[in-house]
C-alpha cells in the first residue's frame, strides 16, 4: 500500500462502521416498504437516470 | 520540446501531470509501479475506459524508474466551484460508482477529492489516474473523510442554505472542516440517519481520536462498506434544492418578441459560420438556448452564466439531448475565479483558461448592459476583459431606448447621470481600441444592436 499523503482520519475509519450499519439498515427498510407498496401497487417515482449506462448489472432508478 | 511540469500536481508521490507541446502526459514513479501494472494488465483501466468513467490514457514510454503515459485531452478543465447543483450531485453520484467499481475489481480510491472530476463530453468524468490502490481485505475507505468534506458537506450545505455553498472549494480548497459543517446544519438534519452518522457522528469521531493514530485496519468488510456507499449514494441521489434565482426560466419570463428572437437567431448562425468557428465561449448564455442553434457548425461550446440555475437547466438538456459539443458552467464575469492553492497555481483562473483553449469566438447577447449599469463597469475594462476571451466577438448593444436599459438607469435614481456614458457612440468609440467593428445590425422590432468584432 502506498502511504497516503493526507490524513484519513482515524475517527472516520472508526465511524464508517457504524455508518455501514445505519445504511445496511435504512436499506433493507426501504426494500420492505417498496416490496410492500408494490403489492398495492403503488411505484416509487422514477428518478432521473443521470448517466447512460451500458452496465446493467445495478438497478436505475 | 518544451516540457514543464504541472504546477498543480506535487501532493500524490505516486507520479506527477506536466504539458509538453500541448499534451497532457503523466510521469508514474516506482513507488507505483506495481498499482499501474495491475490496474492495465486486469483490464481494469480499460473497464473504466469504456464505460467511460476516466480519462482514457496511452504508455509512451517505460523505463525502471519511471512510466510516462499520456492522457486524451480534455479542452477545459472545471472546476467543483464552477457547477451547477446536479452537476455537483453527479460529480459525487460518479466517485461512490467507481468506488465501488473498484471493490468488486479488488482494488480501491485512496483519494475522493472533488477536483479528481471534471465536466468533459456532457458527464462527468474522472481525471486522476493514479488514484487507484489496492484493495485490502476489510479495510474501510480511507478516502471516505475526503468524501464527506469535498462532496457531502457542500451539497448538504447546498440543500439547506442555497447554491452559494457550491462554492465552498474555492474558499476551502481542503472542502469545509467537519466540526464547522456538523454545527452548521440545522437541528432538523439529526433526524436523517444518513446525515447523523456521515456527518454528526463523523465529525464527532473525528475529534475524539485526532491524536490518536492507532491503526485501524479491520473493522470494515466488503459487504459493509459496499452498503455505506450505496447509503450515500441514494441519498445524494434524492437531494434537491429549491431556490428562485433571478435569471431562472429567463426565456419565458422576460417580454421577448418572437421576430426579433429568429432575426438574432439567424445572425448568430450566420456571423458563427462566416468566421468559420470550431469553438465558442458564450457569457451570459443562460440556459444555452443561443448556443444550441450552433450545434451543427461548433466542436465545443463553453456556455457560462452567473445563475446556478439556469446552468443546470442547460446541464439538464445536455442529459437529455446527450450533447456532447456544449460545457455548462456557473460563472460570475464581475469576480471570476482566479488562480488559488499554493502560489496562486494550484488551480487555474477562470479567465486564464480562456486564453488557454485557443477558442475562436466568443459570444456576449444581452449581457454587456447588466455588465455596464448593475456592475458599474467601464466600457474601456469591459472591453478589455472580451478582448481575451476570443478573437471574434458577437455582442449585442441594448440602446438607451431598450426598456431594460431604461429600467436599470432608472433605478440608479440620483445617481442616474453618471451612466449618460452610456451610449451606442461611446460604445463604439471604446471597443473600437480593442476590436474593429467588422458589421452592425440593428436588430428590427427591437431597441438593440448587434456587432460582429474582430480582435486587433
Amino acid at each position: 500500500m502506498i502511504p497516503l499523503y493526507f490524513d484519513p482520519g482515524t475517527g472516520a475509519l472508526i465511524v464508517q462502521f457504524l455508518a455501514a450499519a445505519v445504511a445496511g439498515i435504512l436499506l433493507f427498510y426501504r426494500t420492505v416498504l417498496h416490496k410492500i407498496k408494490s403489492i398495492f401497487g403503488i411505484k416509487n417515482k422514477e428518478e432521473d437516470d443521470f448517466m447512460d449506462e451500458t452496465d446493467n448489472s445495478e438497478d436505475t432508478k | 520540446m518544451e516540457s514543464k511540469r504541472n504546477t498543480s500536481s506535487f501532493r500524490d508521490p505516486s507520479g506527477y501531470v506536466f504539458i509538453e507541446d500541448d499534451s497532457v502526459k503523466r510521469v508514474v514513479n516506482h513507488i507505483y509501479f506495481e498499482q499501474y501494472n495491475q490496474l492495465t494488465s486486469s483490464g481494469f483501466y480499460q473497464l473504466l475506459f469504456d464505460k467511460k468513467y476516466l480519462v482514457s490514457h496511452q504508455e509512451v514510454s517505460r523505463t525502471d524508474s519511471e512510466i510516462i503515459i499520456e492522457a486524451s485531452k480534455i479542452p477545459f478543465i472545471n472546476y467543483p466551484y464552477e457547477w451547477s447543483f446536479l452537476q455537483y450531485k453527479h460529480a459525487a453520484l460518479l466517485t461512490l460508482k467507481i468506488q465501488k467499481l473498484c471493490l468488486e475489481n479488488n482494488f480501491t480510491l485512496k483519494d475522493a477529492s472533488a477536483f479528481n472530476i471534471t465536466f468533459h463530453e456532457g458527464k462527468p468524468i474522472f481525471i486522476d489516474t493514479l488514484s487507484f490502490d489496492f484493495y485490502q481485505e476489510n479495510n474501510p475507505w480511507l478516502a471516505y473523510k475526503q468524501f464527506v468534506m469535498h462532496f457531502l458537506g457542500p451539497l448538504v450545505l447546498t440543500k439547506y442554505f442555497g447554491q452559494d455553498h457550491l462554492k465552498t472549494l474555492a474558499l476551502h480548497l481542503e472542502g469545509i472542516s467537519l466540526q464547522k459543517l456538523s454545527n452548521l446544519l440545522p437541528l432538523k438534519s439529526y433526524w436523517s440517519p444518513i446525515l447523523l452518522t456521515n456527518i454528526h457522528l463523523l465529525a464527532k469521531y473525528d475529534k475524539k481520536y485526532e491524536s490518536d493514530k492507532k491503526k485501524v485496519n479491520n473493522n470494515l468488510s466488503k459487504a459493509s462498506q459496499i452498503k455505506l456507499l450505496d447509503g450515500l449514494y441514494d441519498y445524494i441521489l434524492n437531494l434537491s434544492v429549491n431556490e428562485k434565482t433571478e435569471w431562472d426560466h429567463y426565456y419565458n419570463q422576460i417580454n421577448y418578441n418572437e421576430v426579433a428572437y429568429q432575426v438574432k437567431k439567424e445572425f448568430v448562425k450566420d456571423w458563427f459560420s462566416s468566421i468559420k468557428g470550431k469553438s465558442l465561449i458564450d457569457i451570459g448564455g443562460n440556459d444555452g438556448t443561443f448556443s444550441r442553434e450552433l450545434k451543427e457548425l461548433a466542436d465545443f461550446m463553453i456556455v457560462a452564466d452567473v445563475d446556478a440555475n439556469a446552468v443546470e437547466q442547460n446541464y439538464k438538456q445536455i442529459l437529455k439531448n446527450k450533447e456532447k459539443s456544449i460545457l455548462p458552467i456557473v460563472v460570475d464575469v464581475l469576480n471570476p475565479v482566479a488562480n488559488y492553492g499554493f502560489n496562486n497555481q494550484e488551480r487555474f483562473s477562470f479567465i486564464d483558461r480562456v486564453e488557454e483553449a485557443n477558442l475562436d469566438a466568443g459570444l456576449a447577447l444581452a449581457v454587456i448592459h447588466h455588465i455596464t449599469l448593475s456592475g458599474n463597469i467601464p466600457f474601456s475594462l469591459s472591453a478589455q476583459f472580451f478582448s481575451k476571451m476570443a478573437p471574434n466577438l458577437l455582442i449585442e448593444f441594448p440602446t438607451r431606448a431598450d426598456s431594460w436599459v431604461q429600467f436599470l438607469l432608472d433605478s440608479k435614481r440620483e445617481f442616474k447621470s453618471h451612466f449618460d456614458f452610456y451610449n451606442e457612440e461611446n460604445f463604439e468609440n471604446e471597443y473600437a481600441v480593442y476590436f474593429e467593428i467588422v458589421h452592425k445590425v440593428k436588430i428590427d422590432s427591437s431597441e438593440r444592436i448587434l456587432y460582429s468584432l474582430k480582435r486587433r
